[in-house]
């Protein structure tokens, strides 16, 4: 055993036989602290699940120790052309993550990551006021709940989802859509990452007058129940699709295709029937990262 | 690539590398324990045992020794280093991302508690995993790993190597012996750090192509192909391998796609762990040619075999 020994670090020339495990260890530190940041950092729920935060912030932890051992305690060992590119691809990494970083924190639109205020939105409730679970309107009882549970009871083909619930959602409008007094309700679900992320949506409907004056990318709470995608004959409109598999197929192909990072879905059985709506203003974590299959649901 | 694109395209290479990083450095930190403090001797015992025992361990050694993929050919080469036989290293390799409590318990929950999802899930991994241990079981270890790493590291000329030794631990001996423990503890440290970056290239370049296929893939293909077992299993075997999702979140993906059919899903569930852009680059690297080829080639045509086998046959319908 020879390492880190104090003759070794006194020879002529160890810092440059060192050299390359200094440079290794730089790369190291690098990461772990962008990863130590990363992980203390508001934005961390832009790329991944913020239950891993801790996670990230261990490992970046760990890696910084790693690289300041190679740092301190180097070992001679020469340049070679793989040494070279795995610690130029690091970097380069790094550079990219930082301007993906970046662009999180200035993101410029007021789509999913940065919900603009509306000025009719509904205040925001008191920081410590408790969120009503179960809020009644018009004399019906609703359970608050978010899209990606709904979704996924369904598509559990469970039955024992809420009658009535109050979801909220980013509205997704197009003139085609407008044509049959229908919009989509849209949440961004993400398990670990944003290469997971899905983007899963319903049909909404009724409530004509309060869903006029919405605008795409508005966030909205709806309260209402769930309907078929397709209402039985003689319960729709004039022109609508017919209720069956090629009704169900001819509306499905009129919502807008998804668009990176997320796969879209559009639930293909049901849709929200709205019995009121309140614009909000988005929520400070526009993604869904809780999914729960009974009460108390994540909200 | 306009901004808006590129901005996408770098949080899903940033989100994919930061997901992995743990455990990459998990399967590194495992790796340097395994070179540092445990000897040769200890786990090429294996070896003296047959063919189908070591098959056998390495498919359930995950149960114990939980990993996904982004950690596991670290560890893999390790072991073949260590001297455990080929047919113990190659099936854990392979088994391991799935055959381990977190994942089993994920398609589980992710499936609604379906056990038939879950047991064919662990099926469609194992039996490629032994089939690709079997053609490689006899074959010797060192025959099977390249030893491109160890010269970029730029440490062939090291004392260690001089000595003949092929752990890679990082320290130079005679023979293997229990170091001091804090000399112990700083070879450990140095050598987890080289392995993680050795293996955070490839995770890289893995990341760079399942971003590149993520924000310009045309997503309405999936709808296209959703209704043909035929043209289903292939898409999601290939949706399995592009988008590179760990292992332990995969199943939430494939609950999702409801619209396959379930063999299609399975193809997805069991070819992405063993084979997806992270690992890729890492099997061509780490191993030489024709053992790399073993190992990308059985398990795609296995899965693809077998699902559409349980197609046809109408199982899980």
């Amino acid at each position: 055993m020879n390492a880190l020994t104090p003759q070794q670090g006194k020879a002529p020339g160890a810092f440059s036989a060192g050299l390359q495990d200094r440079l290794d260890g730089l790369c190291l530190v690098c990461l772990g602290g962008f990863m130590v940041a990363l992980g203390r950092s508001t934005l961390y729920w832009y790329f991944l699940n913020p239950k891993f935060s801790p996670l990230t912030l261990t490992a970046g932890a760990i890696l910084c120790i790693a690289g300041l051992t190679l740092l301190i305690w180097p070992r001679p060992g020469r340049a070679t052309t793989g040494r070279l590119l795995r610690q130029a691809a690091l970097l380069a990494f790094l550079f990219l993550a930082a301007m993906a970083w970046h662009e999180a924190a200035f993101e410029p639109n007021a789509g999913a990551f940065d919900p603009a205020p509306q000025a009719d939105a509904v205040p925001d409730p008191e920081p410590e006021a408790p969120v009503d679970l179960h809020p009644v309107k018009n004399g019906t009882s609703y359970v608050r709940l978010n899209l990606a549970e709904l979704y996924i009871m369904l598509d559990k083909k469970r039955k024992d989802y809420p009658p009535h619930f109050a979801l909220r959602a980013q509205v997704l409008r197009t003139p085609t859509l407008d044509e049959r007094g229908l919009l989509l309700l849209r949440r961004t679900a993400v398990v670990c990452c944003l290469a997971d992320s899905l983007e899963l949506r319903f049909f909404a409907g009724g409530m004509d007058d309060a869903l006029s004056g919405i605008k795409s990318g508005d966030w909205v709470e709806v309260f209402g129940h769930l309907e078929p995608l397709v209402p039985a004959a003689g319960a729709q409109k004039a022109g609508a699709p017919k209720a069956d598999k090629s009704g169900v197929k001819e509306l499905l192909k009129l919502a807008p295709k998804g668009e990176p990072p997320s796969l879209a879905f559009n639930n293909p059985g049901f849709r929200i029937q709205a019995e009121s709506v309140e614009r909000i203003k988005g929520p400070d974590f526009p993604y869904l990262f809780e999914f729960r299959e009974k009460e108390p649901f994540a909200w | 690539m306009d901004q808006s694109a590129f901005a996408i395209f770098s949080a899903i290479v940033t989100s994919i590398v930061l997901e992995a990083a743990p455990f990459l450095l998990l399967g590194s930190l495992l790796s340097a324990l395994l070179a540092v403090y445990v000897g040769d001797g200890a786990l090429a015992r294996l070896a003296r045992r047959g063919l189908g025992a070591q098959i056998g361990l390495g498919l359930v050694a995950g149960l114990m020794l939980p990993t996904c993929e982004c950690g596991v050919v670290p560890v893999t080469r390790r072991l073949l280093r260590k001297g455990v036989p080929p047919g113990a290293a190659i099936s854990f390799m392979l088994a391991a991302p799935v055959v381990n409590p977190v994942c089993l318990a994920a398609t589980w929950v992710a499936f609604q508690g379906d056990w038939r999802m879950v047991a064919w899930r662990a099926a469609l991994v194992m039996i490629p995993a032994a089939a690709v241990a079997w053609v490689l079981g006899s074959v010797k270890g060192s025959d099977l790993l390249r030893p491109t790493l160890d010269m970029a590291r730029g440490m062939t000329d090291d004392a260690e190597h001089d000595s003949g030794c092929g752990c890679g631990c990082g320290h130079a001996h005679e023979d293997h012996v229990r170091p001091k423990p804090l000399q112990g503890l700083l070879d450990v440290l140095r050598l987890t750090g080289r392995e993680f970056l050795d293996m955070a290239l490839f995770l890289i370049i893995g990341a760079l192509a399942a971003g590149l296929f993520k924000t310009y893939m045309p997503q309405e293909w999936l709808g296209l192909v959703s209704t043909n077992l035929w043209l289903a299993v292939p898409a999601m075997m290939l949706l399995a391998v592009l988008i590179s999702i760990c292992s332990e979140a995969d199943a939430f993906v494939a609950a999702s796609l409801s619209m396959f059919p379930r063999p299609a899903l399975l193809a997805f569930l069991a070819l992405g762990p063993m084979l997806d852009l992270k690992l890729l680059p890492a099997f061509l690297t780490v191993f030489k040619r024709r053992p790399a080829l073993v190992v990308i080639l059985v398990p795609a045509l296995a899965v693809f075999a077998l699902t559409i086998s349980l197609g046809l046959a109408g199982v899980l319908q």
